[in-house]
């Protein structure tokens, strides 16, 4: 079992043509080319709460506070990779996920993420490769599908559900995984970010 | 291979058949005798006949190869028996006794030799350690529990396969007595030879079967189940109860994905993407698979509900809605028509209730204006027998509805024996019809489900 790290990972799916946070490794705030409010985060496969921790600093609004974050988690965490990205606007938050399940074969998950996701599991599974149909079906399987439709200000497309889901298959139907994490996923009306990959071969 | 004789078999040979009243030989006898029109044939050490039916010292005597045989031995003899009976040419075996691979190793082994004889002959065995097999429309009934405490199921159109004996044969009963038809049951034991995928491709290649419940505890090839359940899944219904906890196998979980994948109802959206239905009770799966057998899909979530009492509708939108169905209101023009049938004191407003005052000629006019406009893609009507102007002459209404119309419906009723009466009346009418408003609204949900899998393969 091997962890991708993140920024490895999440290179790979940007070249694959998936929308994501602009990110780079840094060593000093000069290394960060990208827009605020920014993120910062040790990019470490060993830790995986990282905001309980205090290896995640969000909404970084400029170049002092970016100093300040980089300086206080090297500290914190000696020696481990720094990594900054663009820090996304706020959408309705979904997790995607596959599974090489020793039963079931390739599976994806599509559910509903955010703080209480744990506690609902509001999710639905299928087998790749998927078809729009079943891409369709996955968001009509979930109890709280409302969300998409506009909620708080919030509201994305089936569209953008489906074709985030069969891209997903597409790409990964005929590859070697044990696990992927989308996690979240950020859907707006006309696009979607992923905002977090992991991937366990 | 020769599976498929048991929707048509010429004769059956009974090998552990008794006189002894209680006996499981004898109840045997009795289910096998009761109905089946081919030749019966006995083995017995000693006596000359059983109950006026001739009996032979061995297999070997018989005067051809039986078709089917049941055995009710010892595991050890039973071994020995089906030696011979593959040795005679026998096609499908059944022996019903215990003691075999849920007892341990040894069991295992026995279950082993099974295998090997079947192989050797091209003989098949489902079991051992099966309640039986039924087949009513050629009255085969090879079942374990006496006629004086079971129902036993009349012809029909579902097919039903469970690993669990009893659950299988006892939920049937209870299913059988509330007139629901079958076309087979079979109970596969420990599937030393016969598997679930085996008898899931004997009952889906059978005409008489519309409709597929299944019972599984374990599936041995999931891909192999899956991609089956898909096909057959254009033709017929399937639902499945999947007892036992996930069988996701994956427990690499430091990530959320596969931590998820834990629960029973995750599997559902696996099964639904394969034609399955998923059931969580013994009363669903055979409700569902009444409903896929008997019901036309449903290809839309606008549903009309039809009543003589106020709160029946209500329940029944109120349950209708939770499981995505849209109770819409008629269009003015049809709120108008539908008015003209009914008494000034109902409501044409979906639910429509015709309240007291409904007829049987109230039911028919509604039934024939809700299918002509166009603006419902489903009914449901509750033909509540108890009201004072509603008679028995409502089921052929709803019978000529049923095979005339295009619009998908069920029928609901609430009541005692004269109701239960009624419900058996409309079920060999081929009827889709349900005891209860919830169970009702759990047959309609099915076909909406039958209906939006369906969907795929009409574009």
């Amino acid at each position: 079992m091997t962890i991708v790290p993140e920024f490895e990972f999440k290179n790979k799916i940007r070249e694959l043509g998936f929308s994501l946070p602009r990110g780079f490794l840094v060593n000093r705030v000069e290394d960060y080319r990208g827009n605020f409010p920014a993120v910062a985060k040790i990019s470490s496969d060993k830790i995986t709460h990282k905001s309980e921790i205090g290896a995640l600093i969000v909404d970084i609004k400029g170049p002092e506070e970016l100093r300040e974050s980089i300086d206080s988690l090297r500290t914190k965490f000696p020696g481990e990779p720094i990594y900054v990205e663009e820090m996304a606007r706020r959408g309705i938050e979904v997790i995607i996920g596959l599974l090489n399940d020793e039963k079931f074969g390739k599976l994806i998950l599509f559910g509903i993420g955010g703080f209480y996701s744990e506690l609902i599991k509001d999710v639905t599974f299928k087998k790749l490769p998927l078809d729009r149909e079943d891409a369709s079906d996955m968001i009509n399987e979930l109890r709280y599908r409302n969300i998409f439709s506009g909620y708080r200000g919030l509201r994305t497309s089936e569209d953008i559900i489906v074709n985030l889901l069969v891209k997903i298959s597409e790409t990964w139907k005929g590859e070697n995984f044990q696990q992927v994490d989308f996690n979240p996923v950020f859907l707006y009306s006309d696009s979607y970010l992923i905002v977090d990959a992991k991937m366990i071969i | 291979m020769s599976l498929d004789i048991i929707f048509n078999p010429g004769s059956i040979c009974i090998i552990g058949a008794s006189r002894d009243k209680g006996k499981v030989g004898n109840v045997i006898l009795q289910n096998v005798s009761r109905e089946f029109k081919g030749k019966i044939y006995l083995i017995h050490p000693v006596a000359q006949e059983i109950n006026g039916i001739r009996c032979f010292r061995t297999v070997q005597d018989l005067p051809e190869s039986p078709d089917i045989a049941v055995i009710s031995l010892p595991p050890e003899k039973t071994i020995e028996s089906l030696e011979e009976l593959g040795k005679k040419g026998c096609k499908v075996s059944i022996p019903v006794s215990g003691g075999f691979g849920e007892q341990g190793e040894k069991g295992k082994q026995l279950e082993m030799k099974i295998k090997n004889i079947c192989e050797k002959y091209g003989m098949r065995v489902i079991g051992p350690n099966t309640v039986g097999v039924i087949v009513p429309r050629v009255g085969l009934n090879t079942a374990l529990t006496e006629i004086d405490k079971t129902t036993f199921p009349r012809d029909g159109k579902v097919s039903f396969i469970s690993q669990s004996g009893a659950l299988g044969l006892l939920s049937m009963d209870a299913a059988s007595d509330n007139g629901m038809g079958f076309s087979s049951f079979i109970s596969l034991g420990n599937e030393a030879d016969v598997t679930e995928n085996d008898a899931y491709d004997l009952v889906s290649k059978d005409t008489g079967t519309q409709s597929i419940a299944l019972y599984l505890e374990k599936i041995s090839d999931t891909d192999d189940f899956l991609k089956k359940s898909r096909d057959i899944s254009r033709t017929k219904g399937i639902v499945l109860m999947k007892g036992g906890q996930s069988e996701a196998g994956n427990r690499a979980t430091s990530l959320h994905t596969g931590s998820l994948f834990k629960s029973n109802f995750s599997l559902r959206g696996i099964f639904n993407q394969h034609g399955i239905i998923q059931a969580f009770s013994e009363t669903q799966l055979l409700d569902y698979a009444l409903a896929l057998a008997y019901g036309k899909p449903v290809m839309g979530d606008r549903i009309a509900i039809i009543t003589s009492a106020g709160g029946v509708g209500v329940v029944s939108s109120d349950l209708l809605e939770n499981k995505g169905f849209r109770v819409s209101k008629p269009s003015k023009n049809l709120e108008e028509r539908l008015r003209k049938i009914i008494s000034p004191i109902a409501s044409p407003l979906n639910p429509i209730d015709m309240t007291a005052e409904a007829t049987d000629d109230q039911y028919e006019n509604l039934l024939k204006e809700i299918e002509s406009s166009g603006e419902y893609d489903s009914v449901i009507v509750f033909a509540l027998f108890q009201t004072a102007g509603v008679t028995e002459g409502l089921i052929d209404i709803l019978r000529s509805f049923n095979e005339k119309g295009r619009m998908p419906f069920v029928v609901g009723v609430l009541g005692g024996e004269y109701t239960k009466n009624m419900v058996r009346k409309m079920l060999s009418l081929g009827i889709p019809t349900f005891p209860s408003i919830e169970r009702a609204t759990d047959g309609v949900w099915a076909l909406r489900e039958r209906g939006k899998f369906m969907r795929r393969f009409l574009k």
